[in-house]
C-alpha cells in the first residue's frame, strides 16, 4: 500500500485526531496505525486519559433508562425499562426548543416559519421533530428540523436532503407525505403530515402480539407503501415497528422516516451504509455490508411480521456485533413454538420473506400486498373467499432446478430472437448494417432475479439527483401530496382530540415559568 | 471542526452570564432528565415530579450567582443535587400539608436546614448525571460522523470488541479502527469539558 516506510510523528497524529489531514496524509496515517502500537497508544492517550475511556465505556452502555431517544446509538436494551426510571415523553416535550422565535399566542411553545409549534414528539441524532399548527390550512403538521448544531456540516445537510427528496417522491396512503421544505432561522426543515396515534412500536409494547387478522391488515399495509418507494427506486432500509404509525381511529399504516433511505442507484453508497438502522431489522445482505435492494426491506417486513405474530424480536443477542451474526447466520426461533395458535400459511409468509438471500424472498413488494391481500380477504370471509394457493416450492433444490429451467428456455428464446434478428437484418438491410439489440433481453428472461421487473414506472432518478434549484419537478410532487393531503383530511373525520383547537395548558405553564423567571432575573440587577 | 482551545466559555459561565438563553436550553437539557429520575426514585408520580423538576431550575437560575466555582467547596453538580433533593423534600412534607407547594420552597431549600446528603447519595447523582452528560454528548456528535466511523468507536470502545474483530466486521483497516475510535473520544470528551469545565 504504502511505498515508502512510515514513520512515528506526534505532530500528525494530533492532527488526525483534529481532523486536519487531507486525504492521503491521513491515509498514510492510518496505514502506520496498521501496525505502529506505540503510536496507537500515544493517539488513544491524546483523545483521552485512561479514566475518559472507561467512563465512556461504562456511561454509554445500555443501562436499565435509555434517557435519550432510542435507536440513535446502539441496540436498546433486550428488556423494557423500568416504568419508573425512564422520563415520561410528556415530560420531554415541554422544553422549549432554542431555535423557535416567540409566539403571540401563549398556548404554543414558539414559531417557526409560518407554523406555530406544540410540542416536541421526538428527538433523534440528526435533529428534532415538533408537532406544529398549520393556520392557514387549519391542521396540525409534524416538522423536522435539523439540529442547529448540524447545520452547519455539509454531510448532515446533504443526508437531510436526501431524506427530503426521498419522502417527497413517494406519494401514497401508506407513507407519511411531505408537504413542504422550508428553512427558518437558518435551519432547514421538513413540513410531514402528522399523524395522530401511535406507532406499531407503542402498540406492541402495549399489547404484546396482535391477532392474525391485524397482523395481515397491517403487513399488507406496509407491503403497498413499501412498493410505492421501490417503484420510485427508493429503499428504505430502516423498516422497524417504531417508523411504523398506525393513524388515529382508522389505524391506517403511515411509513415514516425515511432518513436512512437511498436511491437504489445511489452511487455515494459505499460503507456508510452499514449499521445506519437498529440492527434486530435488518437484512442479512444489510448486515454484511453486502449490495443491498430493495428486497432488503423485505426482510425487515418479515421481522416486523416475527415481532407482530410472537410479541419477541426474531434475532435476540447481546450487543450490536451478536445480533448481526445471528441475522447473518442463524435462523430465528420458529414461530408457532412461541404462538402455536399462528395459522400455517401467516408462518410460511414470513419464512419466507426471512430467507437469508435476497433471490429467496418474494421478489417484490407489491407480490406480498397482493398476497396478503387475497388471504386477508379469505381470513375476513372464509366462506366466500378462498386461501390463496399454496407458495410454490421454496426448497433450494427444487428452486435451482426451476431456474436452470428458466435459464434454458430463455437462452433458447434468445437464441432464437438472435437468429431471426440476424436473418430479418440480413434481409431488410442487405448493406450489412449492425441489427438493432434486442433491448427486450430483460422481459424475455422472466427470472425472478431481473430486479428492474418491479419498476412499473420510470423512476425519476433526476428528482433525486437534482440540486435544489431544480425545483419544479419536487413541487410538483409537493403540490400533488398537499391535495392528497387535503383529501384524506376531509374524508377521514379527526377523533375530537385533533379539532380545530388550540392545544392543552402545559404548554401556557412552561411559558409563565419562564416570564416569572426573566421578571426574576431582571430585578435582580446585574 | 477544529479542535481549538475552548472557543465557547464553559456553560457554567454561561449560566451565570444569565441571559445566554442558548446556555440555560443546554444546560435544562442535559440535567433534566437526572433530577427527573431522582423524583420520581423518591416516589413523586409522573406529573408532580415533572413539576418539581422545573421548580428545581427557576430555583438554580434564580440562585446561580450564589453559587461560587471554588474547587475547595462542593461541585456544581453536588449543589444541584442539594437543591434537587432539598426541593423534593420539601414539596413531598407540603404536599402532605396542603395541595400545592408555593415558590418560597424554592428559596428554603437553598439554605442548608436539611442533613447534608449521603455519600451514597451524591456518589449515585454524581454517577447518573456523568452517564446523562454522555449520553447527551454521544448524541450531539453523532450526526457528525460517518456510521462505520462511528461504529467502529461502539464496537470497540463501548462494547469492548477486539480492534481486529471490529476491523473485520466494518470493512475497515486496523488503522482506520483506531483513528476513529479517537476522533470520537476526543469529541465527546470537547463536548464534555465545554459542559462541565473540565474534571
Amino acid at each position: 500500500m504504502v511505498a515508502r516506510p512510515s514513520r512515528c510523528d506526534p505532530n500528525r497524529l494530533k492532527l488526525l485526531l483534529e481532523n486536519r489531514l487531507a486525504a492521503h496524509a491521513r491515509a498514510d496515517v492510518e496505514c502506520h496505525l496498521d501496525h505502529c502500537d506505540s503510536c496507537r497508544l500515544q493517539l488513544e492517550g491524546m483523545a483521552g486519559d485512561a479514566q475518559w475511556w472507561a467512563e465512556a465505556r461504562q456511561f454509554l452502555r445500555p443501562h436499565a433508562d435509555p434517557s435519550g431517544s432510542p435507536g440513535s446509538l446502539a441496540v436498546p436494551p433486550e428488556s423494557p425499562a423500568d416504568p419508573v426510571e425512564a422520563p415520561s415523553p410528556a415530560h420531554g416535550r415541554r422544553r422549549r426548543p432554542d431555535f423557535l422565535e416567540p409566539s403571540d399566542n401563549p398556548a404554543f411553545l414558539g414559531r417557526l416559519g409560518p407554523y406555530e409549534i406544540v410540542e416536541v414528539i421526538g428527538q433523534g441524532g440528526m435533529g428534532v421533530v415538533l408537532k406544529g399548527w398549520d393556520a392557514k390550512l387549519h391542521r396540525y403538521v409534524a416538522i423536522k428540523v435539523l439540529a442547529p448544531q448540524l447545520a452547519t456540516s455539509a454531510a448532515a445537510r446533504q443526508r437531510f436532503a436526501r431524506e427530503a427528496r426521498a419522502a417527497a417522491a413517494v406519494v401514497h396512503d401508506h407513507v407519511v407525505a411531505i408537504h413542504a421544505v422550508d428553512s427558518a432561522a437558518g435551519l432547514p426543515f421538513l413540513v410531514m403530515s402528522y399523524v395522530g396515534g401511535t406507532s406499531l412500536q407503542e402498540r406492541l409494547d402495549a399489547g404484546g402480539a396482535l391477532e392474525a387478522k391485524e397482523i395481515v391488515r397491517i403487513a399488507m399495509q406496509i407491503a403497498e407503501g413499501l412498493a410505492a418507494a421501490h417503484a420510485q427506486g427508493l429503499i428504505h432500509r430502516d423498516i422497524k415497528p417504531a417508523n411504523i404509525l398506525l393513524e388515529n381511529g382508522v389505524e391506517r399504516v403511515k411509513i415514516t422516516d425515511f432518513g436512512l433511505a437511498r436511491a437504489a442507484d445511489d452511487a455515494s453508497l459505499t460503507h456508510s451504509g452499514y449499521l445506519a438502522g437498529t440492527p434486530h431489522y435488518m437484512a442479512p445482505e444489510q448486515a454484511r455490508g453486502e449490495h443491498v435492494d430493495h428486497r432488503a426491506d423485505l426482510f425487515s417486513l418479515g421481522s416486523v411480521m416475527y415481532v407482530m405474530c410472537t410479541g419477541q424480536l426474531p434475532f435476540r443477542a447481546d450487543g450490536t456485533l451478536a445480533v448481526l451474526r445471528r441475522i447473518a447466520e442463524d435462523a430465528p426461533r420458529p414461530m408457532r413454538q412461541l404462538n402455536p395458535d399462528l395459522p400455517e400459511r401467516l408462518v410460511e409468509i414470513v419464512e419466507r420473506l426471512h430467507a437469508k438471500h435476497p433471490d429467496h424472498r418474494f421478489q417484490s413488494a407489491a407480490e406480498v400486498a397482493e398476497l396478503l391481500g387475497r388471504y386477508l380477504a379469505h381470513l375476513q370471509q372464509p366462506a366466500l373467499v378462498p386461501m390463496p394457493p399454496q407458495l410454490p416450492d421454496r426448497s433450494l433444490a427444487s428452486r435451482c432446478q426451476r431456474q436452470r429451467a428458466w435459464r434454458k428456455a430463455a437462452l433458447g428464446v434468445l437464441l432464437l430472437t438472435a437468429v431471426a434478428a440476424t436473418a430479418a437484418t440480413a434481409w431488410l438491410w442487405p448493406g450489412g448494417a449492425a441489427p438493432p439489440q434486442p433491448d427486450d433481453q430483460e422481459t424475455a428472461q422472466g427470472i425472478p432475479q431481473d430486479r428492474a421487473a418491479h419498476r412499473q414506472a420510470p423512476a425519476p432518478a433526476s428528482v433525486l439527483q437534482a440540486p435544489f434549484a431544480q425545483w419544479d419537478l419536487l413541487q410538483e410532487e409537493i403540490d400533488r401530496a398537499k391535495r392528497q393531503a387535503e383529501y384524506v383530511e376531509s374524508h377521514f373525520r379527526p377523533s375530537s382530540q385533533y379539532a380545530a383547537a388550540p392545544p392543552p395548558v402545559d404548554p401556557a405553564k412552561i411559558r409563565a415559568d419562564l416570564e416569572r423567571l426573566q421578571r426574576e432575573l431582571s430585578s435582580a440587577g446585574p | 471542526m477544529s479542535f481549538a482551545p475552548e472557543t465557547r466559555a464553559s456553560l457554567l459561565a454561561r449560566l451565570r452570564c444569565r441571559h445566554d438563553e442558548e446556555a440555560w436550553a443546554e444546560f435544562v437539557e442535559i440535567y433534566e432528565p437526572t433530577v427527573y429520575r431522582l423524583a420520581r426514585q423518591r416516589g413523586l408520580q409522573d406529573a408532580d415530579a415533572a413539576e418539581l423538576t422545573q421548580e428545581v431550575f427557576v430555583a438554580v437560575a434564580s440562585a446561580i450567582d450564589r453559587w461560587q466555582p471554588d474547587p475547595a467547596r462542593a461541585k456544581f453538580r453536588t449543589w444541584l443535587f442539594r437543591v434537587a433533593r432539598n426541593l423534593i423534600h420539601d414539596s413531598l412534607a407540603a404536599r402532605a400539608r396542603r395541595p400545592q407547594a408555593s415558590g418560597d420552597t424554592a428559596v428554603r431549600a437553598l439554605l442548608d436546614e436539611h442533613a447534608a446528603p449521603s455519600p451514597e447519595e451524591s456518589a449515585l447523582f454524581e454517577q447518573e448525571s456523568r452517564r446523562r452528560l454522555f449520553h447527551w454528548a454521544a448524541e450531539r456528535i453523532r450526526g457528525e460522523f460517518h456510521d462505520a466511523t462511528w461504529n467502529a468507536f461502539w464496537l470497540t470502545a463501548v462494547e469492548g470488541k477486539e480492534i481486529r474483530q471490529a476491523a473485520e466486521t466494518l470493512g475497515l483497516t486496523i488503522g482506520a479502527v483506531y483513528t476513529a475510535r479517537s476522533r470520537i473520544l476526543a469529541r465527546l470528551r470537547q463536548i464534555i469539558e465545554q459542559v462541565e469545565g473540565g474534571r
